[in-house]
């Protein structure tokens, strides 16, 4: 009878268009644009310009030194340095070998890390000027008021004060001021390290000659030799100590896929309380089954937070590529993190949906939704203990819980150089998927009865119920 | 002729109160036919058990021949709550809920806009749903019920917050909507209304049928043996006069001008006319019927007050 030109649909046609029109109207939104898109880029820009910035902006020293060095060892020693040096100490007190690897990875490295890499060695332009004394007022040398004055008056880029006992290790206390620096206001704090730290060093090399130590001698004991640290496992599995920059790689997973899940699943809270307080809802049970509804909206963003991992995730990967550190991440933890993924996003999608369809506005949300945070809060709180100890009791219990087992499990397979037991992460994917499949279910039933609810946002206790009437 | 909707002792209860209780309805294809009932009554909670959005606890229920769930895409359904996407453009939710119906999308942007023409809302496809006043959006709603051609059309108070202009530009549709075959069904607060559109009324009152008949037979059943008459004099002097020549068992004046007067027993029509013309001098006389809302008082056992009542209590 009916007039319509209809065409004959599966239940997942239905749940498509709804997929597609909640995907539709998140990521194709200006929106979701600026920030998911922009502002991470802005961000990740304004990281990469900064360095080249800052060349730009590095201010030359120019102008004369006046050095009053009664031992007559440390001032030309620190012009030595300098003329030699310039100001590669900048980078700090970084050992000599890691600043030998930055220099090599500028040499070989290609693209945006090279460059920025090189950028952030910013030499500045020095052209200096010494005036050396031995002693104020002695053999035509001005007083140090004299000095002072020029300093003032903007003659002088410094004056430097040499304690005359400053290069004698015996006669001066360790921690004894050796020389004073005086500059004028408006000196650069990066000039000031450079003199500062070339004066240091002639007056360090000066009191260990002193001490009748070479220099090589002095090298050889001045760094503190470092310990490697091997975990022996009760299974007798040996492996190294995970370093500093394999900490980063668990809980850049984690926080990936927390960004990732949350980001939608708050779309999911917030669209499901628009359409109930639009009142929109009864208009699509009547076009669309309560399933197929929530399957489509779970679905749809669903593909809102995939595009998100791709785009983050892709940068990620991009960037330990850039770096040459794509070792770090392995295919096994890839595909664990799709699979545990999966499972955080349809247990917090369907958490949030659930509270979404069972209150009218966002402040009643809160307080149902704030249970649900403070457990899924518990792996950021548990990063470091987890990471530092992936076997641990701690970590291991955790990993069983829903609903922050998934983030648990991905800090651990990450970041464990003693590998986390293979019956453990079998253990979690059957249990874990079981527990999503359990919580859709149990979502589905109060979303069900939940869309049609008006008034006061019910208790935890209403909502068990909800879950089971007919 | 086939039945569109078979209700059979469907009840529902929520907690402490019985919505609907045992209510049987049997509605042939293409019929027109009110719900009438006060606010509470359980109109809405029928219509949602109707569309399957909630289940009946008990009873059986066919729409079009089986599940609504099963023929959704031949069902058109205005929400008694009205609600669109504010952010969503009138077209993109038109097409939207189109898809949603199965409506094939060749075609389908000019369809929108022939029905936007259609209701008087030309060129606002591209317009944000929340640009429009509310009676525009009612339309829009309303199209959303209509854009798939459905074979059977739920609209719970379709005519609520429209002005008379409005109001009949609903009625035209809705007996097109007829015309082209579509059994339709409808509440309404609004008895005139389904006084001049329905062919078939169902009351209910309490979550119980009080009533289901044809408008006929519901005017047989209860006009009551009356005739009113516009006297050319004093109202009240010629309901004297119509009392003392014997016709009539009551005679009363009412402030319009007018006098009711109840026929003695074993006056007939014909009779009757020809007393009162007798009686004195007359502008006008008529045949008192009883209307829908006189039955729905006299049904319901309420004041009148509450067919007025407008957005009290939330039917349940």
């Amino acid at each position: 009878m009916s007039n319509a030109k209809t065409v004959r649909r599966s239940w997942w046609s239905r749940t498509g268009t709804i997929s597609w029109r909640e995907f539709k109207h998140t990521a194709l939104t200006k929106a979701f644009f600026f920030g998911a898109v922009v502002v991470p880029m802005l961000f990740l820009g304004v990281g990469f310009l900064v360095p080249f910035m800052i060349d730009k902006n590095a201010p030359p020293i120019k102008g004369t030194v006046a050095v009053l060095d009664p031992t007559g060892k440390i001032a030309a020693a620190a012009q030595h340095i300098i003329d030699t040096e310039g100001d590669t100490g900048l980078f700090g007190d970084m050992p000599a070998e890691t600043q030998e690897k930055i220099d090599t990875a500028v040499a070989s490295q290609g693209g945006g890390a090279s460059a920025m890499l090189a950028a952030a060695d910013t030499r500045s332009e020095i052209d200096l000027t010494w005036e050396i004394y031995a002693q104020e007022g002695v053999d035509g040398a001005p007083s140090i008021d004299a000095l002072k004055d020029e300093l003032k008056s903007g003659n002088l880029v410094a004056l430097i004060l040499v304690n005359p006992n400053g290069a004698d290790a015996k006669a001066t206390a360790p921690n004894e001021a050796g020389l004073s620096i005086f500059v004028p206001t408006s000196s650069s704090p990066k000039h000031q390290r450079l003199i500062g730290r070339a004066f240091e060093t002639a007056l360090q090399d000066a009191r260990v000659q002193s001490l009748g130590i070479t220099d090589a001698d002095f090298d050889r004991v001045r760094q503190r030799p470092q310990a490697e640290t091997f975990r022996i496992s009760p299974t007798g599995g040996e492996a190294e100590e995970i370093n500093g920059a394999r900490m980063l790689i668990p809980a850049g997973f984690m926080f990936l896929m927390w960004i990732c899940v949350f980001t939608s699943a708050n779309q999911l809270l917030t669209s499901t309380i628009e359409e109930k307080s639009n009142k929109v809802m009864e208009v699509l049970l009547a076009a669309a089954s309560p399933m197929q509804l929530l399957a489509g909206k779970i679905l749809g963003q669903a593909l809102v937070s995939v595009i998100m991992l791709v785009m983050y995730g892709g940068a990620a990967i991009a960037g330990l590529t850039a770096a040459s550190m794509n070792d770090l991440i392995t295919t096994s933890d890839l595909i664990l993190f799709a699979l545990y993924f999966i499972m955080a996003y349809f247990m917090i999608a369907t958490l949030m949906v659930a509270v979404g369809s069972a209150v009218s506005d966002l402040r009643e949300a809160q307080s149902l939704v704030g249970p649900v945070m403070i457990l899924l809060i518990i792996p950021i709180m548990l990063w470091l203990p987890i990471s530092e100890s992936p076997n641990g009791m701690l970590a291991t219990i955790a990993s069983f819980v829903p609903p922050g087992m998934p983030f648990i499990m991905i800090l651990r397979v990450t970041a464990a150089n003693e590998p986390v037991p293979m019956w453990q992460i079998i253990a979690s994917l059957v249990w874990g998927y079981g527990a999503m499949f359990g919580m859709l279910w149990l979502g589905a039933r109060i979303f069900r009865v939940g869309v049609l609810m008006q008034g006061k946002p019910p208790t935890p206790k209403e909502l068990l119920k909800w879950a089971f009437v007919r | 002729m086939s039945l569109a909707i078979q209700l059979e002792n469907i009840s529902k209860r929520f907690g402490s109160v019985q919505a609907v209780d045992e209510v049987s309805l049997e509605l042939p294809e293409g019929s027109l036919c009110g719900f009438l009932g006060p606010n509470g009554a359980g109109k809405s909670t029928t219509i949602r058990m109707l569309m399957s959005i909630i289940s009946p606890d008990s009873g059986v229920l066919r729409v079009l021949g089986g599940s609504a769930l099963d023929n959704k895409d031949r069902i058109g359904y205005l929400p008694e709550e009205r609600g669109l996407y504010r952010k969503m453009k009138v077209g993109e939710f038109l097409w939207y809920i189109a898809k949603l119906k199965g409506v094939h999308p060749t075609g389908l942007t000019q369809r929108i806009n022939d029905w936007l023409d259609r209701v008087q809302l030309p060129g606002v496809a591209k317009k944000r749903c929340e640009e429009l006043s509310k009676g525009m959006q009612q339309k829009v709603q309303l199209l959303s019920a209509l854009i798939h051609r459905p074979d059977l059309l739920i609209l719970d108070e379709p005519y609520s917050g429209l002005d008379p202009l409005n109001s009949r530009l609903i009625t035209e549709l809705i007996r097109d909507e007829q015309r082209r075959g579509a059994t339709i069904i409808f509440s309404t607060h609004q008895m005139h209304t389904a006084e001049a559109l329905c062919d078939r009324v169902l009351l209910i009152n309490k979550g119980k049928k009080v009533l289901d008949a044809n408008l006929s037979q519901l005017r047989a059943q209860h006009d009551g043996r009356g005739i009113v008459v516009e006297p050319a004099g004093d109202p009240q002097a010629y309901a004297d006069a119509a009392l003392a020549a014997g016709f009539a068992a009551r005679a009363e004046s009412t402030h319009k001008g007018l006098v009711e007067i109840e026929l003695r027993d074993g006056i007939g029509g014909n009779e009757a006319l020809n007393a009162a013309l007798a009686a004195g001098a007359c502008r006008a006389v008529s045949l008192r019927r009883l209307s829908l809302e006189d039955v729905f008082v006299q049904l319901v056992g309420g004041s009148r007050a509450d067919l007025h009542a407008d957005g009290g209590a939330a039917d349940v």
